[in-house]
């Protein structure tokens, strides 16, 4: 049956939307709609965000706050955040970022999702509403690992946007444009002179959601930021990894490529 | 379940009707308003023959309920060719450039040009790659695509820029 659709005003009403039984979050659509077009889905109404007042980019003093309806090609377009500019030219193509949202790319799945690999990288909080007015503020780890409960909403994104010396982005792909992830590497690294005082790596098609690489960073920290350093850490990316079979890559050639393209993200190659 | 009243403006002209809940923009323009420019191809945002532009950017039309929408600015392939039917600078490229064979993606395609040339009319064959990479081609080898939107902006250049119909197709 085809679903009912919901285009809330506020955010209080897009929770309320969620009560009924099988309704869900209908953001940019890209990953729901493919879903209600083609497959004998269970959903009965489709919640928009796209009245909800959840779009927009603020940036004060370093940090950045994107509410969740915002677009992706809008988070592209920001000059402040121009940092963040790969990866997000590295999503799709540019008619489904005008449609694809911050939000939703927390909750798609691997190996699509790179802006989730970066915003872990990134240590994000993100900010969710739930009924009666309940409203928390969960690490990215959390809700990436946990997801979001059916009758709450993720409202808005925030994180330290990094210098440009402490960022490092590569997604491994089939071609050029518009294609899923064989591997993603995102990573900020806190640099004291030539030593790693710091680093927080995340990875993209390793698993079933985007992990942080801990050993990887534990391999990093505490040295220089050499060529033998960055290989160790690639290679210990794999302790980290469940690296998957689809259509774009088998689970050995993304394990046989991802310490190659740890070692080239830390090291700008 | 009620159907739901839907305005819009498309290509210029004021549309309402009524739609089946879940309908999405797509399915609207072609059985509710008869504009059959925009091809359903893969229904999941994959192949881009139902890219159209809503309010200024180009879109994959399958993926967006039009109950979403309401009072959007839409403009479909119909709605590009100048008054009387001159064709405008993209379809005139396309055409004399043989960028369509079977014709299947060039609505999607020509919609995509619209929105970059809109946005940057003078973009390089970088750009071009870029706008359409969310528009599957299977007969051109996307060569004569890229090169037709290129001769486009050089087109345009010469003319003075997009003119729309007035009032619709």
């Amino acid at each position: 049956m085809a679903p009912s659709v919901e285009v809330p005003e506020s955010v209080g009403d897009v929770v309320g939307a969620l009560a009924g039984e099988g309704s869900v979050v209908l953001a940019g659509g890209t990953v729901v709609m493919p879903e209600v077009n083609t497959t004998a889905h269970d959903f009965r109404a489709l919640v928009s965000l796209r009245r909800a007042g959840l779009r927009g980019i603020e940036v004060d003093g370093g940090r950045a706050v994107i509410g969740a309806a915002t677009t992706l090609a809008e988070v592209g377009e920001d000059e402040r955040l121009a940092v963040l500019r790969p990866v997000i030219e590295s999503i799709a193509s540019p008619t489904i970022r005008n449609l694809a949202t911050v939000g939703g790319n927390l909750f798609v799945k691997q190996p699509y999702g790179d802006l989730a690999v970066a915003l872990l990288a990134l240590d994000a909080e993100v900010d969710v509403a739930g009924p009666d007015g309940a409203s928390s503020t969960r690490p990215v780890a959390d809700v990436l690992r946990d997801g979001a409960g059916a009758r709450e909403v993720v409202t808005a994104v925030a994180f330290d946007v990094p210098d440009a010396a402490a960022w490092r982005y590569t997604k491994a792909m089939r071609r050029k444009q518009n294609s899923a992830s064989i591997v993603t590497v995102a990573a900020v690294l806190g640099l004291d002179g030539g030593t790693v005082g710091a680093a927080r790596i995340a990875l993209g098609g390793a698993g079933a959601k985007p992990v942080r690489a801990t050993a990887a960073e534990q391999a990093l920290t505490g040295g220089p930021l050499d060529h033998d350093r960055a290989r160790a850490a690639g290679e210990a990316a794999l302790q980290d990894a469940e690296p998957f079979d689809d259509a774009y890559a088998s689970a050995w050639y993304r394990g046989r490529v991802l310490p190659v393209h740890v070692r080239r993200a830390l090291l700008g190659e | 379940m009620p159907k739901s009243y839907i305005e819009v403006l498309v290509n210029d002209e004021p549309r309402e009707f009524l739609v089946q809940p879940g309908t999405t923009l797509l399915v609207a323009l072609r059985e509710e308003l008869g504009l059959t420019a925009a091809k359903r191809g893969c229904a999941q945002g994959t192949c881009g023959s139902c890219t159209c532009v809503v309010d200024g950017e180009a879109v994959m039309s399958c993926l967006v309920p039009v109950e979403t929408i309401q009072g959007a600015d839409v403009r479909t392939l119909e709605g590009v060719a100048r008054d009387g039917g001159e064709l405008d600078e993209v379809q005139a490229a396309f055409l004399e450039g043989f960028a369509t064979q079977c014709g299947f993606c060039t609505s999607g395609m020509i919609m995509a040009a619209h929105a970059l040339l809109a946005e940057n009319p003078d973009p390089s064959r970088e750009d071009v790659v870029r706008a359409i990479s969310g528009n599957v081609c299977r007969c051109t080898g996307y060569e004569s695509i890229i090169n037709a939107i290129l001769d486009a902006a050089q087109r345009r250049k010469a003319t003075g820029g997009v003119q729309y119909v007035e009032g619709g197709v």
